[in-house]
């Protein structure tokens, strides 16, 4: 073989091995196909109402259906613009509604009600309803998502699958599961043997002992902000025990295991890097932070916010937050005995279960 | 010769462990994100501070933006922080001041130390809320972010908080898509595995946090420190305060657009971060103080990261004159050559991390370019082995830092 030739023949070889890799890069950079910014999320990052926010948005366009169909007593049927089926229900005795009552049966279409709406038991609703009145589900319905004008009243084992919000007071009865987002504008209960993942209301009450709560957790003397109110801290490298009825007038820090007894008062706020006990009557002006699990005591009062990184039991009486300065109580994993109350958020990232009281 | 290289490919071998392990834990670990459900509080009273040099193209957006944070506004002052501008960087801040009254508090510096951690300092004198929240003139923080950095620090160990960067100019050239798989694997992985693992994740000095008291307890801005972020991580670490990062709180910024530029940014970070190890490199590993091992391990670690450039090019230079002198490394032939590729290509460990990172970020098409990271890589190398030697020379000659400020790239509003 020619030796010029030889070479470059190799010089050709090495350059497309080298090239080869590059070609759809190459490619990449020419078409910019995935060439945008991430998206970061601006505008809704974390508020638990965005998706009903937008679900109102949306059906406004069949405001004036719904008035008429209120005001006649009949029903309406159509397209939304995006191509969604919709009925529009003036009043609950429709031939519609009775359809409903066949069991298990599933209805994929927008459902809007102007007034109250009673709904049958058993029955799977696969699209989002919005009722301008009451809204009162029957018995084992499964629902995707409701907006509620008014109260929201879910009846016994019902399931929602994305998320619910009641302009009114929200109530889920016995062994309900709510997966995804339920939001109140005044008040959430759960029934025994509820599972959740995020609750947001100003009020939450778990099970029926819950104005217990408000009675028998110790107060909070105009507790002090959690993050800002002391800056001092006590830093402690082990297991620590703060004894019974004792009164702890700085933030702490322990690096290891922290147990409360029962009675037990901190000005301030607490983190242990490992587990967390709280006894009975225990009252935490600040913030409550474990690293792995938190268990809290009955009749417990805490300001600040509870998070615990790996689970979270709380015992009846237990009392978070207050109606003017509301909280967040979160873990990956929530165990919560009838007769707790929480101000403002309760979010279990895996999964949030009612038990009864001990 | 030969003992050295063997020392220096365990170096690149424990870099190559490392980052295996951090790309492992982020796609099959337990993802730690403690206090980003925190939506709901009674929010402390929180002083912005934005650093602002030169910033007429970029400091409208990001008043702008904070301005529209959902935070209650009676407890958020918003501080920028104007350190000697000779643009119409004043003229802009002024008039925010006056559009939204009571809620910005401008700090115009005309003279003082160059820096941004000098002027951060002397901003100090504004500041009398717990809470600090540390941003620069060209970032543009989203509606929620605000409370997403303040929530970690109703954890009393925490210091300091550290949020997510992307780039927003992304798309504009090969040196953007490049930087953007680099922060992509920086945060997306690394930041986030250290957090997962209780390691040192690093504060950025921007899109993060301080805690007063903390930085009191710890001195204040260190303004004879070039990377100020790097400096008051270890700090914080070595006064048993933690830094956290915040994977979900992510904020647009710009990054460089031309070589010049990046090349001077990361010969800046590159001394600042040397100039760290130097001052708290043994004290972190063998010191007395409340760190656990493995931050101890981690932070050690982290700070030799700008070391390793000139650590591998001397690898090179030393695979090359044992190959010239003969000598067979363990008299092996895998041995001679695991050895050579390590030495000749350093640790290309951090390649995978970068996959991994855009895979979890669901960005697909863009990992088609991770090719070209050689490119950033071969600059990176020769740009931070460049920075070292002027940083010894410097040291030997007496010379000041000089601080150079990043060039913006947006267009004047």
């Amino acid at each position: 073989m020619n030796p010029i030739l030889a070479v470059g023949a190799l010089v050709f070889m090495v350059s497309l091995m080298f090239l080869l890799p590059l070609i759809p890069g190459l490619v990449e950079l020419r078409r910019k196909s995935d060439a945008l910014p991430l998206q970061v999320v601006q505008q809704n990052a974390g508020e638990i109402r965005h998706f009903a926010i937008g679900f109102r948005e949306y059906i406004k366009g069949l405001e004036l259906t719904m008035q008429r169909c209120v005001a006649d007593g009949t029903s309406a049927t159509g397209t939304l613009p995006d191509g969604e089926e919709y009925v529009v229900l003036g009043r609950i005795d429709e031939p519609l509604v009775l359809a409903l009552e066949q069991r298990d049966a599933t209805h994929p279409v927008v459902m809007a009600a102007g007034t109250d709406l009673t709904l049958p038991p058993d029955a799977t609703f696969s699209k989002d309803i919005y009722a301008g009145g009451q809204f009162i589900g029957g018995d084992k319905n499964i629902y995707r998502a409701i907006l509620g004008e008014r109260n929201v009243s879910l009846g016994n084992s019902s399931r929602v699958l994305r998320w619910v919000h009641a302009v009114g007071e929200f109530s889920a009865g016995l062994g309900c599961r709510l997966f995804g987002r339920v939001s109140s504008d005044s008040l959430i209960r759960l029934q025994a043997d509820c599972s959740f993942l995020r609750l947001n209301a100003p009020r939450i009450e778990i099970g029926q002992a819950s104005s217990n709560a408000d009675a028998t957790a110790p107060s909070l003397n105009n507790p002090a902000n959690a993050v800002s109110g002391m800056s001092r801290r006590f830093l402690h490298d082990d297991d620590f025990e703060i004894k019974a009825g004792q009164v702890i007038t700085s933030n702490i820090v322990i690096r290891g295991q922290l147990h409360i007894r029962s009675g037990a008062r901190v000005c301030g706020s607490v983190k242990s890097v490992k587990d967390m006990v709280l006894e009975d009557g225990v009252a935490v002006e600040g913030s409550l932070i474990s690293a792995r699990k938190m268990r809290i005591g009955r009749h417990c009062a805490i300001h600040g916010p509870v998070v615990a990184e790996r689970e979270l039991a709380i015992a009846s009486g237990v009392r978070c937050g207050t109606l003017e300065l509301p909280t967040t109580v979160s873990a990956p994993r929530i165990e919560v005995e009838e007769g707790v109350v929480v101000f403002g958020t309760l979010w279990a990232r895996e999964h949030g279960q009612v038990v009864a009281s001990q | 010769m030969i003992y050295v290289l063997y020392a220096i490919v365990f170096v690149i071998c424990v870099y190559t462990g490392r980052h295996y392990w951090f790309t492992l834990n982020r796609l099959f670990g337990f993802q730690r994100h403690p206090y980003i459900d925190i939506d709901t509080a009674d929010w402390p009273p929180v002083s912005v501070l934005v650093a602002a040099h030169n910033e007429e193209k970029v400091i409208a957006n990001i008043l702008e933006a904070l301005m529209t944070v959902k935070y209650p506004a009676d407890k958020m002052l918003v501080i920028p922080v104007n350190d000697r501008s000779t643009d119409r960087t004043r003229e802009i801040i002024d008039k925010f001041v006056a559009d939204f009254p009571g809620r910005i508090q401008p700090f115009h510096r005309v003279g003082g130390k160059g820096g941004k951690a000098a002027a951060l300092k002397d901003a100090m004198e504004l500041v009398d809320t717990e809470v600090i929240l540390i941003f620069d003139a060209d970032y543009i923080p989203g509606a929620g972010l605000i409370k997403q950095l303040v929530a970690p620090f109703f954890d009393l160990e925490v210091g300091g908080v550290m949020g997510r960067v992307v780039p927003m100019n992304a798309g504009t050239n090969l040196l953007t898509r490049l930087l953007d798989l680099e922060r992509s694997g920086g945060y997306q992985v690394d930041q986030q595995a250290r957090m997962n693992l209780r390691l040192v994740p690093q504060h950025g000095g921007t899109v993060a946090g301080v805690r007063l008291s903390a930085l009191r307890e710890i001195g204040g801005w260190n303004e004879n420190s070039l990377t100020e972020d790097t400096d008051l991580t270890y700090r914080l670490l070595l006064n048993g305060w933690k830094t956290v990062y915040q994977n979900r709180s992510e904020c647009y910024e710009e990054v460089p657009e031309v070589w010049p530029v990046r090349i001077k940014q990361i010969m800046r970070w590159a001394k600042g971060h040397n100039q760290a190890m130097m001052t708290y490199g043994l004290r972190l590993l063998l010191g007395k103080h409340r760190a656990t091992l493995r931050e101890r391990i981690d932070g050690t670690l982290l700070l030799g990261v700008y070391a390793m450039a000139p650590i591998t090019l001397v690898g090179w230079a030393l695979a090359l004159g044992v190959f010239y002198q003969g000598v067979a490394p363990l008299h092996g032939v895998i041995a001679l050559l695991s050895l050579t590729a390590y030495a000749a290509l350093g640790n290309l460990a951090a390649f995978f991390e970068i996959a991994a990172a855009a895979r979890l970020d669901g960005t697909r098409k863009r990992i088609s370019l991770l090719p070209f990271l050689i490119l950033g890589f071969g600059v990176s190398i020769f740009s931070v082995s460049r920075a070292a030697v002027s940083q010894v020379s410097d040291l030997v000659t007496g010379a000041e830092f000089h601080w150079d400020k990043t060039e913006r790239f947006r267009k004047v509003l």
